[in-house]
């Protein structure tokens, strides 16, 4: 690094905006804020918001209680068609279905990765409001790179981590995340005359498996 | 077989491009064009405004994001002395380039250091701006481009005509033609799903092989030190995820203060992009993270000309741009011309007041014209910058600019404006030259009321529209008689 420029450069902004608010803090936590933060949904009405948006991704989307979550998890599994999967260090036991091959991630390399036909991760939050998943790449959740190269993704979405608002998102997150990844549906382009092809690189099927946590 | 959409290499470099008129004049014979580039904003206009309507706090959000960048604006050392700070201690190296220059020379000397053969880039507007891709090249290293629209115009040998849709001026049939060329497909169909295909196989390879990536960013986050990219199609996550070492270019205006600023800056983003309520993906990372991505990371913070525009009260405005494009698909003036007569990288309305500025008013003084004034731009803008008032400002400048440099003492307009201001100083004179001027038109008007062709001059519009004739009865005279009847 060039500490002449670095200097400079902060020179010239310091200069540019001399007379800005000397309390910074105290003039971010007066800006204008009047947007819409919490939604007005019911709970069903919620769950039933995210599961139209996702579906609107083309995001196939099932609903299970929760003692029979791991049966839903090995349904999916049966229907893809697929026998290699890989899943996070630490996603629970029972939702690694029997009958198909597993590789737990501790630390695969690119290539490992690669081979696998498919993914099973949990999530850390849906927004119904934008159908957008949201990982925090926790253990359960995984590294970002066993979400991203095979070409089929099964994430696990309990109801009661679905909120209505992208605020509301915001608002449970106690402390920022290391690393985010908000998925909205399947790759997708639209560069070549605007018409929308699903799977461009990332994974080019999506399940979602809502388990109905909280009571109807 | 000829390429419309790429009739001779278009110059992006505003030192170099043709002023606008000039360039304008040649795109709006070219139809094909014209076509690609009305299909494409009308498509993604339409989206965009389904999705406004449907948010019934949409005018709240784009107050909160424009009363939230004005403030990054008025602070802006305070947030890029907290972002380097903690992206830093999570493992980042921040550099400081003052000019395009320095910022090749800071990206060269780290792919030296790598001793990268090849990089692959997520699509950055930031690179274009300070013309990377010819630098990385000419140090024999290659680079590939990864966003489908990028790689388009990469292999079609053409350049970026939009902010979010690079290659929105090429069709199908073209993208079939360069992708049989240069990808050795001769059986590949013009189906943009087939094409799409081509180009995922295409990139897969140097996903899995290349180990250096450089992109932009969206945003930076100064409480955290963190990154957010905001994408589509999943390159982004690529490139951001199975590299060794990232390098991240990002002009310093990109900072925002908090990660819970997202929740306004990514909603009016998405919709006011691509008209998505989400795009697919977003990602976000802080420093390196030990096992996950990439262990080396590198932040380039660029200013080549924004501390000026910082400067500058007025057009400090243009600085709030989240570059979604919006004004762009909205513009009736880039939506006949598209994007590459701006000579820039940034085209349409916000080029129009970004590019001159980035250059110091030296390069690009057609751009602030290239505008009817109407309006529609700022009303589509998520941070509300006064475009109009931009653009009106930059005139003025340029216009002081010229009459300082005595560029345009003969030119017949400026001369045509130093006679209208001596005849307008003064009633007598104003009367007079009214009624020479009447007297003169009359020569003209028809029988049918109306002038269909003037001389000289006045040639330059009844070229393409007729005048009304006058009335035989001034203003100010049925206003005197007026008075008088009283």
């Amino acid at each position: 690094m060039d500490p002449i420029s670095r200097q400079a450069i902060l020179d010239r902004i310091r200069k540019a905006t001399a007379g800005g608010a000397p309390d910074v803090a105290g003039s971010y936590a007066g800006l204008e804020r009047s947007y819409v933060r919490s939604g007005k949904l019911g709970a069903d009405d919620r769950i039933a918001l995210m599961i139209e948006r996702l579906r609107e991704y083309d995001a196939e989307v099932v609903e299970t209680a929760p003692d029979s979550l791991a049966e839903a998890i090995q349904e999916q599994l049966a229907a893809s068609g697929r026998r290699r999967f890989v899943a996070p260090e630490g996603l629970p036991a029972e939702w690694l279905a029997e009958g198909f091959e597993w590789k737990i991630d501790h630390g695969l390399s690119t290539a490992e990765v690669e081979q696998a036909e498919g993914v099973v991760t949990n999530s850390f939050c849906g927004i119904a409001d934008s159908g957008t998943i949201v990982l925090h790449h926790s253990a359960a959740e995984g590294r970002r790179i066993i979400s991203l190269l095979p070409d089929w993704h099964l994430c696990v979405l309990r109801a009661s981590q679905v909120v209505e608002t992208l605020p509301e998102y915001f608002a449970r997150c106690s402390e920022a995340p290391v690393l985010a990844t908000y998925i909205s549906g399947p790759s997708a382009t639209a560069d070549i005359e605007m018409t929308r092809i699903k799977g461009v690189h990332g994974p080019r099927f999506l399940h979602v498996v809502v388990e109905r946590d909280e009571p109807r | 077989m000829s390429h419309p959409a790429n009739e001779g290499h278009p110059v992006l470099d505003p030192v170099l491009a043709a002023p606008f008129p000039q360039a304008a004049f040649t795109v709006l014979r070219n139809t094909q064009l014209r076509k690609n580039v009305a299909h494409a904003t009308d498509v993604i206009q339409g989206k965009r405004n389904r999705l406004v309507a449907e948010k019934t706090d949409w005018q709240e959000l784009r107050s909160a994001a424009s009363a939230l960048r004005t403030h990054v604006l008025e602070n802006l050392g305070h947030y890029l002395e907290q972002f380097e700070e903690r992206c830093t201690a999570a493992g980042g190296v921040v550099h400081w380039a003052k000019d395009a220059a320095e910022a090749r020379a800071i990206f060269l000397d780290i792919l030296r250091q790598e001793q990268a053969s090849d990089v692959i880039k997520i699509k950055t507007m930031t690179s274009a701006e300070i013309q990377l891709n010819p630098a990385i090249e000419a140090a024999g290293i290659k680079a590939f481009e990864t966003d489908l629209a990028e790689i388009i115009l990469q292999l079609g040998d053409d350049e970026p005509s939009h902010i979010v849709v690079p290659a929105l001026h090429v069709n199908r049939t073209q993208v079939r033609e360069i992708f049989a060329r240069k990808m050795n497909l001769p059986e590949l169909s013009d189906d943009p799903k087939e094409l799409t295909n081509a180009a995922r196989t295409f990139l897969r390879e140097k996903f899995l092989r290349v180990p250096t990536a450089i992109s932009g960013a969206n945003f930076l986050i100064a409480e955290t030190g963190s990154v957010v990219i905001v994408e589509s199609e999943g390159n982004g996550r690529m490139c951001l995820t199975l590299p060794k070492t990232m390098i991240t270019l990002a002009g310093i205006e990109k900072v925002i203060p908090r990660f819970q600023d997202l929740e306004v800056m990514l909603q009016v983003l998405a919709r006011s992009a691509t008209g998505e309520r989400m795009n697919p993906y977003s990602s976000l990372w802080t420093g390196v993270t030990p096992g996950d991505g990439p262990q080396r990371f590198h932040v380039v913070l660029l200013d080549n000309g924004r501390s000026d525009i910082l400067a500058r009260r007025g057009e400090r405005q243009t600085l709030k741009c989240i570059r979604c494009g919006a004004c762009q698909n909205t513009c009736p003036v880039y939506r006949q011309t598209g994007g590459h007569a701006y000579g820039s990288p940034y085209a349409g309305p916000i080029g129009a007041i970004l590019t001159p500025q980035l250059m110091h008013l030296e390069h690009a003084q057609t751009l602030p014209y290239a505008s009817s004034l109407c309006g529609a731009c700022y009303e589509v803008c998520p941070v509300k910058i006064n475009i109009p008032e931009v653009l009106i400002d930059l005139r003025a400048q340029v216009t002081d600019k010229e009459r300082e440099e005595e560029r345009r003492f003969f030119d017949p307009m400026y001369l045509g404006m130093r006679i209208a201001n001596f005849i307008f100083a003064s009633a007598g004179r104003f009367r007079l030259a009214q009624w020479m001027g009447r007297l003169g038109l009359r020569l003209f008007t028809r029988k049918d009321g109306w002038i269909h062709s003037l001389p000289s001059l006045g040639a330059r519009w009844t070229m393409t529209r007729d005048l009304r004739g006058l009335p035989d009865e001034t203003f100010r005279r049925w206003w005197a008689a007026r008075d008088r009847k009283d």
